[in-house]
């Protein structure tokens, strides 16, 4: 059934992170706890449901020389509404996003899915495609956020897992930028083997 | 291409070479040991372990690799993965946790060399990504773990050590205790802090501490620039990272590399050449009244001049690529020791310029005999 698989497909086949590659800069910035990628998983999730069903609800009336701007009013509108929302009830969690809450507007992820699928898929396609691809937006923050911060500072989601002795002196390049890059490539690196493994089959 | 085996498919004309791969990297090793043996002498056994151990990872790390992405392991025998591990220990402090050089080796093999494609296909020094890598995950233990080499070394004249004199000084300055023992160039980033120091103590009106401080500055950079200091700094009596200190023992290494014919002067002298002139002009209180002769004794440059900044695989082959990226990696040591946060840049500079050898390469890449100048 195509439902399911629209849903199904962005969790993994065409993960929007580890398989097209899309949205570093929050993948990259935010990830250095797993609090932070749950909750810019989140936001970038609950912009990216509301986006594609407006996108694919107006895809008839949007003229299509204009769509861009179109596309980045609808995004900018939820992105303002998660904003103000963070700020009011989570206002920890906004201070440790910051700048990348209202980045949420260009995250390239959200763009692309409404000009690559809600702007010629019916709605409810559309919104199964957001549903999926939000969830394997946030499982990818997860995972590398789960890296950065055990090998960064010894705890998952502020839990001590690796002992005082290690958050004395853990691997502080992990939560730095270069530790991002690094564990990233690695992680891609995994799946180019897992999918030459599976022999090219798509 | 094995490393005991000459490289043998190649278009005429043939010239054939005896160097291979396995005898160069030995060269190295060889003109390793001299600073090795000071650093065992003036910073005990310890320095020996540090280093044997991160050898030992190296070799380790790379046969692991090799294994993994089933290429033929003799390759970890080549010698190349010895010298990392050793130049990589020659980076530290003696006083680092023996974890530390395993980490550090490790990940110099595995991200720095291997995950690139092996020897020949990295594009920085792995050594000096290993350091800075362990710069930026343990910056506490990679900077406090300097040992005043008196601690271990029979003698007990303490007046007569750099670091001896220069303590007693440094006593004296605000925040001193934060550093157990000084390098020289730790030494020398506080009299521009106290020279900002002074400056500010002038702007609002305070002229005698102002004064002071100057004062202050002045004499520390009078020890440093003293006869006994220089002697120190030659023979490797010094603060600061396990290979770097023997400028002598060091020179030594580089003479035998110079007859193997595996060292090639161009970069060596044009690197040091441009922290000389940079350390005259900038290095001291005012313009042109640096010391050089300091600048290049202490610290990493000579370490880095003779054996990273003339590593084969990742400096330019071109005669002129090799004198642009001498004076570039020159210029960036010099900026990060006036002005950055690092008492020492030399590691860091031949990053930069490592990552940049592909353009220098391609710009100074000689004119084909024949070719004829297009877009004339």
């Amino acid at each position: 059934m195509s439902l399911l698989k629209d849903l199904t497909k962005g969790i993994y086949r065409e993960n929007p992170v580890f398989r097209l590659v899309l949205g570093m800069c929050p993948f990259l910035a935010v990830t250095t706890s797993v609090e932070n990628a749950l909750g810019m998983g989140a936001a970038a999730t609950f912009v990216l449901i509301c986006s594609n069903f407006l996108v694919s609800l107006f895809r008839n009336i949007i003229p299509s020389k204009v769509r861009i701007p179109c596309y980045i009013v609808i995004i900018a509108t939820f992105v303002t509404l998660v904003d103000m929302v963070m700020n009011a009830y989570l206002p920890d969690l906004h201070r440790s996003l910051g700048i990348f809450i209202p980045l949420i507007v260009v995250n390239c992820i959200i763009l692309g899915r409404a000009e690559g699928f809600a702007n010629r898929n019916p709605v409810l396609n559309s919104v199964a495609d957001a549903i999926g691809m939000g969830i394997g937006f946030t499982m990818a923050m997860v995972v590398l956020a789960s890296f950065r911060e055990l090998l960064g500072n010894g705890t998952l989601l502020n839990i001590n897992v690796l002992g005082a002795a290690y958050q004395n002196q853990p691997l502080l390049i992990a939560i730095l930028a270069p530790g991002a890059f690094i564990l990233l490539s690695f992680i891609l690196g995994f799946f180019n083997i897992l999918e030459k493994r599976k022999g090219g089959r798509q | 291409m094995a490393p005991t085996r000459r490289f043998e498919l190649a278009m005429s004309p043939h010239v054939g070479a005896s160097q291979t791969t396995r005898k160069i990297m030995f060269d190295v090793v060889i003109a390793l040991l001299p600073a090795l043996a000071a650093a065992t002498w003036f910073f005990g056994p310890r320095a020996l372990l540090i280093v044997f151990l991160s050898a030992a990872t190296a070799v380790t790390a790379e046969y692991l690799c090799l294994k993994f992405m089933k290429r033929p392991v003799s390759f970890a025998l080549d010698g190349s993965a010895i010298v990392t591990g050793m130049l990589l220990a020659y980076n530290l402090p003696s006083g680092v946790p023996l974890w530390l050089p395993v980490i550090g080796t490790a990940f110099a093999i595995v991200v720095g060399k291997q995950a690139f494609g092996g020897l020949g296909h990295n594009i920085v020094n792995p050594a000096l990504l290993g350091r800075a890598f362990l710069m930026a995950s343990f910056p506490i233990l990679m900077t406090a773990g300097w040992a005043a080499p008196e601690a271990w070394s029979s003698s007990t004249d303490n007046s007569w050590g750099t670091s001896g004199i220069v303590q007693e000084e440094m006593s004296t300055i605000p925040m001193a205790d934060a550093i157990s023992g000084a390098t020289p160039l730790n030494v020398l980033k506080q009299t521009f802090d106290l020279d900002a120091s002074a400056e500010n103590a002038r702007n609002e009106g305070n002229i005698a501490e102002a004064e002071s401080l100057e004062e202050r500055a002045d004499g520390i950079r009078t020890v440093l620039s003293s006869n006994s200091t220089y002697m120190n700094l030659l023979i490797g009596r010094s603060g600061g990272c396990l290979g770097e200190t023997s400028v002598i023992l060091l020179l030594v290494g580089a003479i035998y590399l110079v007859m193997r014919g595996v060292l090639e002067l161009r970069l060596p002298i044009s690197y040091l050449g441009t922290v000389a002139v940079l350390a005259w002009v900038f290095g001291g209180s005012g313009w042109f009244d640096g010391d050089p002769l300091f600048h290049v004794l202490a610290g990493g440059v000579i370490l880095g001049g003779i054996f990273m900044v003339s590593d084969m695989v990742t400096t330019p082959v071109t005669p002129k690529g090799r004198i642009i990226f001498g004076i570039g990696a020159g210029l960036l040591t010099m900026v990060i020791r006036r002005w950055g946060g690092y008492p020492e840049g030399c590691s860091y500079s031949i990053l930069l310029m490592n990552l940049v050898t592909p353009l220098i390469d391609k710009l100074t890449l000689p004119k084909v005999f024949g070719e004829v100048k297009k877009n004339g």
